[in-house]
């Protein structure tokens, strides 16, 4: 974990010992003063509620106006893409996942925050998720150390355990904190079609890469050996990384529905939401779906812990957050006004109010004050809880195709196309190939027996 | 004098705006492909980088495993949809031109499935896919059937998606059969009728050999469009589960837009174009044979 976020966890540590969760929430929003209209590019993913509801309310306290293009997951890179390239952007802000940054911030096609407002800085409670918004040049890698900040977060999404608070109350069960205890929840629990013991994603591409890293990390496997310091030697291969996948199937074949092949993200919200699933790996942006009466028949009844760890191991809490960031090619103006929203957007009482709305806020200090003591925000906890395990993966420009070749390997092995063994062998061998294109200091480990 | 002139070659140089259109819109981005195949891109400073790399695109295109998935997956998923589509086609384009009334509503009907977008369709077929809240396996259960893994089983995603496209454009085929079964010679049926064929007789001697040509054409139609098939194959597996439904287009878009693959997802295309283009050659090539032969066989 970062330096900032333990900083920022400190603080709002300090923050809440020192009583002042009321006080924050007095604190003033910030007066912005009168901006030119700005557009942004954002996903209608699910904590996208929460999101519109924080806008409505800067437009009505500051009289800004702000244009929101709501786009699917799916085209989000598209509309990025087309617009840095373009010769002015007709977005202000893109909202970029951390996985694309880094072809962004290679690409030269951001604005560094302090090159349009010199005295604008992040607060010291703004979550960094591993400096995923800093960009070295030189190092080719996102750190503050030598970095510069491109952006923040206005979503961390990183990997919660959701269950079925009755139902292991019922059952006289605790909350699981190993993948063993999941599976023998599972096993209580599992009753087909109208009951699945543990469901995650098992859809190919992302869905599974990025619902499998937990499991890989859990277990003390890597992709890459040591990237930050330029060691791209391929460790997927490893037999952490083999128990990892081995326990990932073994969970999905016996607790999970017979399509997991194909389970994206909105089967398993359904799946939870339903009614229809005991527990569930997913984002902590799934949460807002569960307590909704209109979209959920659990309401009430589902909580959330940490990731489950490997015996003896510490979780593994995959981060996949979002990245709010100004494009170079737009009017001093429109990117002045894009940091006016920003300044705003990351005051406490702003976040309170994301917070209040659905969305999952970025300032440690909103998890430390009153509002994770009350019952609509008890996945807060866990949240706060996973930070300290959480971690990025993919963070090269390669990232993209490395996520393609465990997206589809992973998702072989779950269906059956190959054998574990086989399919991180074969990832291995994909993998540092690609490494090898790119001009980096690669290998690979010995391959495992298939 | 100059009049004469411009009468007498209007007829050529009145081709030449629609000649440069086309070339601007369909020749031109094809001969842009060319260089960026041979090239690496990469952007920086906000601008494209272009590195000449023609053999490590080359050799990507060659060590593709998945494209070899792809290749296989997109020729059996044309195969077997367009013959399908055929057949159905055919027959309801036969039975309804059969009809004593109602043809209107029925044409009407039998139509709905190409209007709708295919991401409708894809999101609607899904949901009916569904293993747990699906149509069909609701269906299943009332009737004592185990349900079926539509899209999440190997075995069956490819098939599932084949019934999608089938349902979506049996339509398309059925319209062009209708249409030239309604313009079929009246008097050679009669005589076919009158000599005491049967309908299968009728059907086969008759009126397959006088579609022939709209059934090429509603064949080649369809090839075409089932090659390019993406969106609903997209919205209903993206390919999976493993490379069971990994169809060409879906790998060129997975490279060219997902992995940021510039060069090499133009050299794909490329290679794409050059296989589509040598098919129709040879395609009109043994077309052009056989009409030859059978005008040969007609004179002897």
């Amino acid at each position: 974990m970062q330096f900032q976020n333990m900083a920022a966890l400190a603080a709002a540590g300090a923050l809440a010992l020192a009583a002042t969760g009321p006080a924050a929430a007095q604190a003033p929003f910030a007066n912005v003063g009168k901006q030119v209209d700005i557009s942004i590019l954002i996903n209608s993913s699910p904590w996208f509620g929460g999101f519109e509801k924080i806008v409505d309310l800067y437009e009505k306290q500051t009289g800004n106006k702000v244009k929101l293009d709501v786009t699917p997951y799916g085209g989000m890179l598209e509309k990025g893409r087309n617009a840095v390239r373009a010769g002015t952007s007709p977005y202000d802000i893109l909202n970029l996942d951390a996985l694309w940054t880094i072809e962004f911030y290679e690409g030269g096609f951001l604005k560094p925050l302090a090159e349009i407002d010199p005295t604008f800085a992040l607060p010291a409670e703004v979550l960094t998720f591993e400096d995923s918004n800093y960009w070295n040049a030189q190092q080719r890698w996102r750190t503050r150390d030598g970095g510069q900040l491109m952006g923040y977060s206005p979503n961390g999404n990183i990997h919660v355990l959701y269950y079925r608070d009755d139902l292991l109350k019922a059952a006289g069960l605790e909350p699981p904190k190993t993948w063993d205890d999941v599976a023998a929840i599972c096993q209580k629990l599992h009753r087909p079609p109208g009951m699945y013991g543990f469901i995650t994603r098992g859809e190919k591409g992302n869905p599974i890469r990025y619902d499998w890293t937990p499991f890989m990390q859990g277990a003390g496997a890597s992709i890459v050996r040591a990237p930050k310091d330029g060691d791209y030697t391929v460790t997927i291969n490893s037999p952490q990384a083999l128990q990892a996948l081995d326990r990932y199937i073994s969970l999905q074949k016996s607790c999970a529905p017979p399509n997991v092949g194909v389970l994206g993200q909105g089967d398993v919200i359904q799946l939870l939401a339903t009614g229809t699933a005991a527990q569930g790996l997913a984002v902590i942006a799934a949460w807002p779906t569960f307590d909704d009466r209109q979209r959920s028949a659990v309401v009430g009844k589902i909580n959330t812990v940490v990731v489950p760890a490997f015996p003896g191991r510490n979780p593994g809490v995959a981060i996949g957050n979002w990245v709010f960031a100004v494009p170079k090619n737009i009017p001093a103006e429109r990117q002045r006004a894009a940091i006016a929203f920003s300044n705003w957007f990351l005051t406490a009482p702003a976040q309170r109010a994301y917070a209040e709305g659905g969305g999952i806020p970025v300032r440690s200090d909103t998890f430390a004050s009153d509002l994770a003591s009350r019952p609509e925000f008890r996945w807060m906890k866990a949240y706060i809880d996973s930070q300290p395990f959480a971690r990025q993966e993919l963070g090269y420009a390669e990232g993209a195709q490395v996520e393609a070749v465990l997206g589809l390997r992973l998702n072989q092995a779950l269906v059956g196309e190959m054998s574990p063994a086989r399919a991180l062998n074969t990832a291995a061998r994909e993998i540092e190939a690609i490494f090898q294109r790119g001009g980096r200091r690669t290998g690979q480990l010995t391959p495992l027996p298939e | 004098m100059i009049s004469e002139f411009a009468n007498r070659t209007f007829k050529h140089w009145s081709l030449w705006p629609c000649l440069g259109f086309l070339l601007a819109l369909s020749v031109y981005p094809v001969l842009q492909l060319i260089p960026m195949a041979l090239s690496t891109i990469e952007f920086a400073d906000g601008r494209s980088v272009w590195s000449f790399t023609p053999r490590r695109n080359l050799d990507l295109l060659l060590g593709d495993e998945v494209l070899r998935d792809a290749v296989v997956n997109t020729l059996f998923f044309v195969g077997l949809s367009v013959a399908i589509e055929m057949v159905l086609g055919f027959f309801a384009a036969l039975f309804v031109a059969c009809m004593p009334r109602g043809r209107t509503i029925a044409c009407t009907v039998l139509i709905l499935p190409i209007l709708l977008p295919g991401v409708a369709i894809g999101s609607m077929w899904k949901l009916m896919y569904n293993y747990n809240f699906g149509l069909f396996n609701q269906v299943a259960g009332v009737l004592g059937i185990e349900p079926i893994n539509w899209l999440g089983d190997t075995q069956w995603a490819l098939l599932s998606v084949v019934i999608v496209d089938v349902w979506h454009w049996t339509p398309f085929v059925f319209l062009i059969l209708y249409a030239a079964i309604e313009s079929l010679p009246q008097e050679v049926l009669e005589a076919a009728r009158i000599d005491g064929a049967s309908a299968w007789q009728t059907i086969r001697l008759i009126i397959l050999p006088l579609l022939g040509p709209a059934l090429a054409v509603a064949a080649v139609f369809r090839a075409i469009t089932a090659f390019k098939a993406f969106d609903q194959v997209y919205l209903l597996t993206s390919g999976g589960p493993g490379t069971s439904t990994e169809l060409l287009s879906l790998h060129l878009n997975r490279v060219f837009f997902e992995q940021n693959q510039i060069g090499y997802g133009s050299m794909l295309s490329l290679a794409i174009i050059a296989v589509i283009s040598a098919s129709i050659l040879v395609a009109r090539w043994t077309s052009a044979h056989l009409e030859r032969g059978d005008r040969a066989g007609a004179g002897r």
